[in-house]
């Protein structure tokens, strides 16, 4: 089918301009990273998975082809994960998959990831409010650069909200926490 | 009870007041989360999912779909006055409808674009009515070999008209699968993959999940990038549209309805592709193709009516089949299971209420749609004026404690978290996420119903290749299969053709 134009539909590149957030020393984290070599190290931790799948599916009963067992699914999709795995690593090995670079690194991304995996540790023993309030608090710091007092102002100003809407408004039980429960919250 | 009296106890529930002002918040917040970038339906829905805990679930499903369709009106604005598609489904209506508002037509463009986007919901919505409940009756009379079959028909599909490479989406296929065999085996009660964690015996959390692979990767993506946002601003005297305009419109508005019922049933992306074909369909009717990409309006119309006209369809197989066809669908599967309903052929039976006021409410939140739209665009667009480092924290606070209050488990935060950083490095690699997410779902069902038709038919295999229907199900998927390996081979072997002639 001929598209014509739709080779103009703007994309995402586009509409983009060189980001005023996250530039300047941040940005050295950036690194360029051949897709092909990428593509191949992506493959192979899909065919790790693949195996590590494969191997605890060995040790459930597979029961056999004409019944089959609790093994016997999974033990088949992990398989398949890995072979599939192992073609596009061949491919992009060959050259087929991706050419040129893909950027990884970048300043503000894993910002965001390292204080998401931040937030499971200390959900419980520090209480939602205060776990979410300094997460909200250091993401408005470190990527929209605001300064400590509004970021810590709008912190407290969400917490409030949170609690209102997710506690009062919807009877939603978050956990409080042993420093909010100490002070009779 | 007839099907007529069981739509006007519909739309008794749909014009409760409770009804009322759910379909409206939902539509509000889907249009809000289809205006701004990195916001789509998908994370629109899993966001207010635990709103609907306490509610009733014929309301918390009016309120889940309302943000779905919302979302695709919703894309449109920014397409037109912005150009910057608030999800992928409008992606195409920036072509022409910018270049309209360019040309200082951005009220006709908005007003084509919502009148359309009413025609092929409305359109949808009849189908819905008429195709699902003659659907489910026909479902409950098959047996687990052909659901076997229509699972795997769907999955297959997925991949065929996948965007990227197919081998790719496959792959994700499987993952999908082998993801969701985490937990309980359904059948012999075994722990499968659980690491000695009882939080795991339960499987992964769908929502944890969801949100991780859709809603953070792309917040992950969108932090790379910066638009500038330029809005053009229409007065809400020049939204009346020329009769030129509606002479222009109407067939594509006409077509594209079509185009859009029937690329809502087929799995994976079907919203967005229809976009695209009735964009080049539209191109190839009209007598003035040179017009298109220069602001014609049928580049808007058609688009915009399309991805409409697929919230309608995209229902059928879920509601009827209880198979959910696009990822948003798949959300709507797993609220109403979170509220002890489950979506499949007995659901006309056992929730009658729950179908027919949904079917209700879309007639009325696509009347809401219309209404809130073309009035407030102003202050949707003001939206996009929101920084996005300030809309992140927001957007992420809200998931966490949307993940954490489904089962009310930290886990729940770690696997969205996990899920998310994975779902980002593999979109920059080009594999999609839908493809892992469906087959996430019916992951259960697929096995649950394999292993029983394996039972029921003392372990033959021809059990799957025993009724006409299996028969032109697997002739179909067969083909599917043939084709896709077909494609894959040769694009394989041209690739390296390619290569060894550049050498």
């Amino acid at each position: 089918m001929d598209l014509g134009v739709l080779d103009r539909i703007p994309m995402r590149s586009d509409f983009e301009t060189p980001s005023g957030v996250g530039t300047g020393a941040g940005q050295s984290l950036l690194r360029a990273v051949s897709a092909r070599r990428g593509g191949i190290c992506v493959a192979g931790a899909l065919a790790a998975t693949g195996l590590l799948f494969a191997w605890q599916a060995s040790l459930i009963d597979f029961g056999d082809f004409a019944l089959p067992g609790p093994g016997f699914f999974p033990l088949a999709l992990a398989v398949s994960v890995v072979l599939l795995s192992v073609v596009i690593g061949v491919e992009d090995w060959l050259g087929a998959g991706h050419q040129g670079t893909i950027e990884l690194g970048h300043r503000d991304v894993l910002i965001v990831l390292a204080a998401l995996l931040a937030v499971p540790p200390l959900f419980e023993p520090l209480g939602a409010y205060l776990t979410l309030g300094l997460f909200g608090a250091t993401l408005l710091v470190l990527i929209a650069r605001c300064s400590l007092l509004v970021a810590g102002l709008s912190a407290i100003i969400a917490m409030v909200a949170c609690w209102y809407f997710f506690q009062v408004a919807l009877g939603l039980q978050l956990p409080i926490g042993a420093i909010l429960d100490g002070l009779g919250m | 009870m007839t099907g007529f009296d069981q739509l006007l106890g519909g739309f008794a529930i749909a014009l409760s007041w409770k009804g009322l002002l759910y379909c409206f918040i939902g539509c509000l917040w889907g249009t809000i989360v289809g205006v701004l970038p990195g916001l789509g339906p998908l994370a629109g829905m899993t966001l207010l999912l635990p709103l609907t805990f306490g509610l009733d679930p014929a309301i918390g499903i009016i309120m889940l779909t309302g943000i779905f369709y919302g979302a695709m009106y919703g894309g449109s604005t920014t397409s037109i006055l912005v150009r910057i598609p608030g999800e992928a489904a409008s992606v195409v209506t920036c072509i022409d409808g910018y270049e309209m508002a360019r040309q200082g037509r951005a009220g006709p463009a908005l007003m084509i674009a919502a009148v359309g986007s009413f025609i092929g919901g409305t359109v949808s919505i009849v189908g819905l009515m008429l195709i699902a409940p003659p659907l489910a009756k026909v479902m409950i009379a098959i047996g687990p070999s052909v659901e076997v079959v229509l699972i795997l028909l769907a999955l297959s599909v997925i991949s065929v008209v996948s965007a990227g490479s197919r081998v790719k989406t496959v792959l994700m296929v499987a993952l999908g699968l082998l993801l969701g065999s985490i937990g309980l085996d359904n059948l012999t009660g075994v722990a499968r993959f659980t690491f000695g964690y009882t939080s795991m015996a339960g499987g992964l959390s769908f929502t944890s999940l969801a949100i991780g692979l859709f809603g953070i990767s792309e917040i992950l993506i969108n932090l790379e990038k910066t638009e500038t946002i330029k809005a053009i601003r229409p007065k809400f005297k020049d939204l009346m549209p020329r009769s030129k305009d509606l002479r222009d419109s109407a067939p594509a508005i006409g077509r594209a309805s079509a185009i859009g019922f029937i690329f809502g049933v087929i799995p994976g992306v079907s919203h967005v592709v229809s976009t695209f074909v009735s964009y080049a369909v539209e191109k190839r009717f009209s007598a003035h193709p040179e017009e298109f990409g220069h602001g014609a309006i049928a580049g808007v119309a058609g688009p915009e009516t399309a991805n409409n006209a697929v919230t309608g369809t995209a229902m059928i197989p879920l509601l009827a089949l209880g198979i959910p066809s696009i990822p948003a669908t798949a959300i709507l599967l797993s609220a109403l299971t979170i509220h002890g309903v489950q979506p499949g052929p007995l659901l006309l039976t056992d929730h009658p209420e729950v179908f027919w006021s949904l079917v209700a409410s879309m007639y009325i939140g696509n009347v809401i749609l219309l209404i809130l739209n073309l009035p407030l665009v102003g202050i949707f667009v003001n939206l996009l004026r929101i920084p996005y480092a300030w809309l992140v924290p927001i957007i992420l606070i809200i998931s966490i404690i949307g993940v954490y209050s489904v089962n009310f488990s930290v886990a729940d935060i770690w696997i969205m978290a996990i899920s998310g950083g994975v779902g980002y490095i593999l979109r920059k690699f080009g594999y999609e996420m839908a493809g892992l997410l469906l087959a996430f779902v019916l992951g259960d069902r697929l096995e649950a119903s394999f292993r029983l038709a394996l039972t029921m038919s003392g372990g033959s295999y021809a059990t799957f290749a025993d009724h006409a229907s299996i028969i032109v199900l697997a002739s179909v998927l067969g083909l599917l299969f043939a084709v896709q390996a077909l494609a894959w081979l040769f694009g394989y072997r041209k690739s390296v053709a390619d290569e060894t002639e550049g050498a």
